[in-house]
């Protein structure tokens, strides 16, 4: 059976480091998983969870984000589950990271990079609530 | 997060240590306006002590380096986390900025 792992914080910028420690502890012993794996997640999740905090929860009474890391032998998946709005991620500003200084637009780096740090991102909206799957493939012959 | 400034010969050194995310980005923002308000305009930003850095304190890092570079100055960085570089490059921020290896290699890169 796949070892799956949750936890759950109000979506406040304070429990940002509550995710970060909790994947850090997960993948500690895990097989598979190097310091720039978890840095890659950590950054992913990181992102994902302040545009939750940001716009999910925009004029709303901040909710939940709930985190569960299932581990495989060839991947490690992150779904993140909050209850605010829903957001369509091919709408979604991402920076140009090619764009001189003076142009660069200071936003829409969040989902660039949690594009740039995962092998795959999905998106799901559900009556259960809005779950975001991000995908790190252990072993780049899997599935990437 | 923490921050500490120091003056060397024509720079103003801030080693930033702990980790820069959207909670810790506003010190670190106000650490480096508060030096360039100051007329220290030539900053080395030391993140060798840095853990983990995401977009925000990337944006607070592109901020900083407009307004020292409005002010006549420009911000220079020291880093050596696999992980801050990563986000730097992705960023392009390399190609905006200058990053260097050491804090040393950053000071002397302002001359004396």
């Amino acid at each position: 059976m796949t070892p799956t792992y949750r936890i759950t914080r109000a979506a406040y910028l304070e429990s940002l480091n509550d995710f970060r420690e909790f994947i850090k502890g997960h993948c500690a012993n895990a097989p598979g998983i190097n310091v720039e794996i978890l840095y890659d997640v950590q950054l992913a999740v990181d992102e994902a969870c302040m545009n939750i905090i940001s716009h999910g929860y925009r004029d709303l009474d901040p909710g939940s984000i709930i985190l569960d890391l299932e581990f495989d032998p060839d991947k490690l998946t992150v779904c993140l589950t909050d209850f605010g709005h829903s957001f369509e991620p091919s709408n979604a500003p991402i920076a140009d990271a090619d764009a001189p200084i003076d142009e660069l637009e200071l936003g829409g780096f969040g989902l660039f990079f949690i594009q740039q740090s995962m092998d795959k991102m999905d998106y799901r909206v559900t009556e259960d609530g809005n779950t975001m799957i991000l995908t790190k493939y252990l072993r780049k012959s899997v599935g990437g | 997060m923490k921050t500490e400034a120091t003056h060397e010969n024509n720079s103003t050194i801030i080693v930033v240590s702990g980790t820069v995310d959207a909670l810790t980005a506003p010190d670190l923002a106000k650490a480096l306006v508060n030096q360039i308000a100051e007329g220290h305009v030539n900053l080395v930003v030391d993140l060798i002590g840095v853990e983990f850095m995401s977009s925000a304190g990337l944006r607070t890092l592109l901020g900083a380096v407009k307004e020292s570079r409005s002010n006549g100055g420009d911000l220079r960085i020291a880093s050596t986390n696999p992980g801050i570089d990563k986000v730097l490059k992705m960023s392009g921020f390399h190609n905006i900025a200058k990053v260097f290896s050491s804090q040393a290699e950053a000071v002397s890169s302002f001359g004396s």
